[in-house]
């Protein structure tokens, strides 16, 4: 984001948050659908992902006098967004594949990078999304707010409610279980890992 | 060699290795292929998985994308509005204007049903104590006061909507709460002679007012007798109710057999399987009977509204005299002083002998009764019921889609919510009763109460409906009218069933329980919802 988006989006924050309906308005369109596609990913429906955008919205709006604008105002958006969906996702029903329990460590493993080049370069974006949708819901949110939200360990640990120091060993084991589901379309078996 | 584990290598990766750990795996990096080249492959994953959720992005649904998405279009409030007034229209006119006429004409004299409960303290006389205009102005203010509180604190409707009535219910304590003696036991007994300066509060298997009670007594027991003398009201829950003495107020009485022998200053509401007016009885003013049968030998000296099985009257009814049900027998000692009308399958009889102001007025209740007209108009009403309720529920899935899907989606739960609504229905309706009637709370904060269960009662339907057309069309995608048009499907059908005989009256109590359970637990998630962390 160039210098004069980045002040033209603060000057739209701060408008929003003295109550200025137009200013809001046009925060909400455009952040409006990258957190839409956020909660597409994570979220089981379509429905459920529309439901959390409203939600999510109605916070950010109570919560915007709360923001700190030191910090990129997208990465407090997906704070707030991981944070409602993953809330969600733990009251529904949802909690045989949520492993809300604390992580267990990963067996430290070198696997063959050969094998896992080969799994990956056959694979389509289309593929993966399909694997995803099939992940337990904290990996699949793990790996969403890491590559699709681009948020840090450290927000991570708080959305999910691990450790810091176990961040790593989520997003390892959802890549592992990803790895495992595209294997079983017809992959290299690399799940059980390599050489240690 | 040895490796670098796959951990260490994503940590790196993510620049989360510690600066020590850093160094070590650079230097290792120059030197080992295998490391190297399972950090580039772990690279390609990373992209492979930031391309597949960045690129063939959904796009945003329209009703998302507009500002106006959670507004509702003036239309549908308009046309809620007149279906609503129409309704409440048609409900007053055909059903509780008759009935204020004919409440009004027995004795209960007051413009209008409100006042006669709450102002004229008929049903407590202590109410008298809040209406006082200082009271009720610091009462507004401190509502005020609260709703403020509330939206700073819960800034959500729904969290106020659940938050609001409790206070409500709490706020209108009355002053006078606490201040009747209590007394609890197998067997209570005010023995004669014996005098209470206060207001008596009974429960037991036994009530027994032998002496004297300075004030109200209210009793919860199987049997209650009173020979002795109450300057206030009695109201009462029994088996058996016998007052034998004298009751200087009015009298309520919710028993199985109710006998009425004594003197009564005031009014007399009874609810029984049978309801007897000695001979000697006397009531001051007027009587309210809803019973299978009734014999009034006894004196009323004002109006005698009655929904009863069998009627006997063989004593004096001073005023007029309204009557509905199977048979009516007039005895020749009987004596009406006031226009009488029947209503009911057959002519009464009338002794010879009996001396009546003017003939009884007879309408002859039939089925086949029924005009077109009559049939046309329940026609039309049953359009505008199942209108209405459908208008409500679109401006429920418009205004608050959260709340609306939360509802649904536990309303779906089926065996969850009947048993929430069973117990939320049940105990709701004995609080209100025992609200209204011991006074812990007041009759205010019963209405108030009963207000807000009302519209939760009322839009149980909705979601029973939307959930019966979803599972007729299949779940409903995310486009309002399709969530609408199963709404549709599905209240027509509750609608349809509810015409059925018998089973139509099962078909809704289920549909009440059901979609109660499903509202109350709607709001219940929703609620803890809210109370879930916020980043800061």
């Amino acid at each position: 984001m160039s210098p004069a988006e980045q002040a033209a989006l603060q000057e739209r924050i701060t408008l929003a948050k003295s109550g200025n309906a137009e200013a809001w308005g046009e925060l909400y369109h455009q952040h409006a659908p990258a957190i839409f596609r956020f909660c597409r990913r994570v979220m089981p429906t379509r429905e459920d992902a529309e439901d959390a955008t409203m939600d999510i919205f109605i916070k950010v709006r109570q919560k915007l006098s709360q923001y700190d604008s030191t910090r990129p105002f997208s990465a407090w958006l997906y704070t707030v967004a991981g944070n409602h969906c993953w809330d969600l996702l733990r009251r529904r029903k949802l909690r045989q594949d949520l492993e809300t329990g604390e992580v267990e460590t990963m067996p430290l493993e070198h696997p063959d990078p050969g094998q896992l080049e080969q799994l990956i370069e056959r694979r389509s974006g289309q593929e993966v999304r399909r694997a995803l949708d099939k992940l337990p819901a904290r990996s699949r949110m793990a790996l969403v707010l890491r590559y699709y939200s681009d948020m840090s360990y450290d927000d991570i640990a708080t959305t999910l409610g691990v450790r810091r120091t176990f961040v790593g060993v989520v997003l390892l084991r959802a890549r592992h279980q990803l790895r495992e589901i595209l294997e079983g379309q017809g992959g290299a078996s690399l799940a059980a890992g390599g050489a240690a | 060699m040895i490796h670098f584990d796959e951990m260490a290598c994503l940590l790196y990766l993510d620049g989360q290795l510690d600066p020590a750990r850093s160094r070590e795996m650079d230097a290792h990096l120059t030197e080992c292929s295998s490391c190297r080249d399972l950090l580039h492959a772990l690279q390609h994953e990373t992209s492979l998985l930031s391309s597949a959720l960045t690129q063939d992005n959904e796009s945003m649904p329209a009703h998302l994308l507009s500002t106006r998405g959670r507004a509702v279009p003036s239309w549908i409030w308009t046309l809620a509005f007149g279906a609503f007034a129409a309704s409440a229209y048609w409900f007053w006119t055909d059903g509780i204007g008759p009935w204020l006429d004919r409440l009004s004409n027995a004795g209960f004299g007051g413009a209008d049903v409100f006042s006669m409960i709450v102002f004229s303290g008929a049903f407590w006389e202590g109410w008298s104590d809040m209406i006082d205009a200082m009271q009720i102005g610091a009462l507004i203010l401190v509502v005020l006061l609260a709703i403020g509180w509330i939206r700073r604190r819960l800034r959500r409707p729904v969290a106020i909507a659940v938050v609001l009535p409790l206070m409500l219910l709490a706020l209108a304590l009355p002053p006078r709460a606490g201040a009747a003696e209590v007394r609890r036991g197998k067997s209570i007994s005010v023995s004669a002679g014996e005098t209470i300066h206060n207001d008596l509060v009974a429960s037991g298997a036994s009530v027994r007012i032998e002496g004297t009670v300075e004030g109200d007594v209210i009793a919860f027991s199987k049997n209650l007798t009173v020979t002795g003398h109450v300057t206030g009201d009695v109201i009462s829950f029994s088996e058996e109710a016998v007052i034998d003495g004298t009751v200087d107020g009015n009298v309520r009485v919710f028993s199985r057999g109710v006998n009425l022998q004594g003197a009564i200053g005031k009014n007399v509401t009874a609810f029984g399987s049978s309801v007897d007016l000695g001979s000697k009885a006397n009531i001051g003013g007027g009587m309210i009977v809803f019973a299978a049968e009734t014999d009034l030998d006894g004196k009323i000296q004002r109006d005698l509204l009655g929904m009863v099985g069998r009627t006997d009257i063989g004593g004096l009814i001073g005023g007029q005299a309204w009557i509905r049900g199977g048979n009516l027998t007039i005895a020749s000692t009987a004596e009406i002083r006031g226009p009488a009308t029947f209503e009911g399958p057959q002519p009464p009889e009338v002794e010879s002998g009996a001396k009546l102001a003017s003939p009884i007025r007879t309408e002859i209740t039939q089925e086949t009764r029924r005009t077109r007209r009559t049939a046309a108009r329940s026609a039309i009403h049953a359009v505008f019921a199942y209108g209405a309720a459908l208008l409500v529920g679109i401006l429920l899935l418009v205004s608050f889609p959260g709340f609306f899907r939360a509802a649904l989606r536990e309303t779906g739960a089926i065996g969850l919510p009947i048993g929430v609504g069973a117990v939320a229905l049940i105990t709701g309706g004995f609080l209100l009763i025992v609200g209204v009637l011991l006074l812990f709370i007041g009759v205010g904060a019963g209405v108030a109460g009963a207000l807000a269960y009302a519209p939760v009662v009322y839009v149980a339907q909705v979601f029973v409906g939307a959930w019966l057309g979803n599972r007729i069309m299949g779940e409903a995608p995310s486009v309002t009218s399709a969530v609408i048009g199963r709404m549709a499907l599905g209240l027509l059908i509750l609608r349809i069933a509810g015409l059925v005989p018998v089973l139509g009256g099962l078909v809704w109590i289920a549909v009440l329980l059901w979609g109660t359970g499903g509202v109350l637990l709607g709001f219940y998630r929703l609620s803890r919802l809210e109370s879930a962390p916020l980043p800061a």
